[in-house]
């Protein structure tokens, strides 16, 4: 029994070993990250063996550029859904839904991400979000203008690298996505620009500006890092698939949220 | 078995990988209403947004009743070391967990589950974890 033990004790030790030595792996790199890689024609190589490893942020007011006084720009209407969408516990955020994070929110949506760069556009490919991409043109065409611009989830986007930041403008979104977790919302005038940055291997940048002149008083913008997890892969994630979280969903007077069918199961 | 239960948790427990989060936990459980339940497994579904197991548990009366019970994402729980066969019908379970909201149901959120072998397995919840949510993953 003490030899078993003995070998447990150190098939354990040598497990803790193996997992300090890729904390202790990490921590060298934060300290030393190996340099930010290229393609062949020098532009910024946002790819790699393995994954964007997506932080969960839930609430974009806390990740606000300007110092600890900034605050979100509510206009009325914003600022009192977003009480009330807190007053609920975010029981009704379109995540829950299995609906797509839309642009911005895509970063910050907890499961691993992957770029995808071409010639004439980057496709970035999350896991999380009910298994969705992106698609950034990089042609230099412009955004369709008046009806030939079809709002979307994640709206309309061209992006162009200025030095080592690549730059995505997006218009074109729809209605249906929350900015964040915490139930900031948004019109379809909504208008990002993202800054990415990679100052490292290990690391990207990721900042937005939010304008949405039918949501917020003036432009604000939030940003946060991300980290790269060298050999990883992305899984399948098909959020659709049993989703019992709307089964049980009540609205704000206890009714049931979808009522069903009288045919149904 | 001790040496078994020991290297389940440094190889399940120990392993870095982010909280996953589909809806709000707190919309659907109560974090002050925890649950401790012992049953036999009936019924895995291995399936997104969430696993969900049931179990049969014996009350006070010699009768059964049926809890589901809630899991993070197959893609996350294999990221902490599951595979669809970790839990199996038949196997019988502890577990520790949150209960729902609505009383009526019998339904919960499994934080963690330990086999009657001694072996633990820890769930990728969506509870929000205050430490973990806002730092990098």
């Amino acid at each position: 029994m003490s030899r078993i033990l003995t070998t447990a004790i150190i098939m354990v030790l040598f497990s803790f070993a193996k997992i300090t030595a890729t904390a202790q792996q990490n921590t060298e790199t934060a300290k030393e990250a190996p340099p930010t890689p290229r393609l062949a024609d020098g532009t910024v190589d946002l790819g790699g063996d393995g994954v964007w490893r997506l932080p969960w942020i839930r609430y974009f007011s806390k990740h606000i550029v300007g110092g600890q006084d900034a605050e979100v720009p509510f206009l009325g209407w914003t600022k009192a859904m977003h009480e009330y969408n807190a007053s609920t516990n975010v029981a009704y955020d379109p995540e829950g839904f299995c609906l797509p994070p839309g642009g911005p929110r895509a970063f910050g949506t907890p499961y691993p991400a992957e770029f995808l760069q071409q010639h004439d556009r980057i496709i970035v490919i999350f896991e999380g979000g009910a298994h969705v991409w992106r698609e950034i043109h990089m042609d230099g065409r412009s955004h369709p203008e008046r009806d030939a611009l079809n709002p979307t989830y994640f709206g309309h986007s061209v992006g162009r690298w200025e030095d080592n930041t690549l730059i995505i403008d997006t218009i074109g979104y729809n209605e249906k996505t929350w900015l964040d977790y915490g139930g900031h919302m948004h019109t379809d005038q909504l208008h990002t620009i993202e800054r990415i940055t990679r100052p490292d291997r290990n690391t990207l940048h990721y900042e937005t500006t939010i304008i949405d002149p039918g949501a917020y008083r003036e432009p604000w913008t939030v940003a946060w890092d991300i980290k790269w997890s060298e050999g990883q892969e992305l899984a399948e994630y098909v959020c659709q698939e049993n989703n019992k979280f709307l089964l049980d969903l009540k609205d704000d007077f206890g009714k049931p949220f979808f009522e069903k069918t009288p045919d149904a199961n | 078995m001790k040496a078994k239960f020991l290297v389940m948790l440094a190889v399940i427990g120990v392993h870095s990988v982010p909280v996953l989060a589909h809806h709000s936990f707190a919309a659907e459980f109560d974090a002050d209403s925890p649950i401790e339940l012992t049953g036999i497994v009936t019924k895995v579904e291995w399936m997104n947004p969430h696993t969900f197991f049931y179990i049969d548990v014996e009350k006070e009366n010699g009768e059964y009743e049926n809890w589901a019970l809630e899991l993070g994402s197959p893609n996350g729980l294999m990221r902490r070391g599951w595979t669809r066969n970790s839990l199996r019908i038949g196997n019988v379970v502890s577990v520790t967990g949150s209960r729902a909201r609505d009383g009526s149901l019998l339904k919960g959120n499994a934080r963690s589950i330990v086999l009657s072998n001694g072996v633990r397995l820890f769930n990728g919840t969506n509870q929000i974890n205050p430490n973990l949510a806002e730092l990098p993953q």
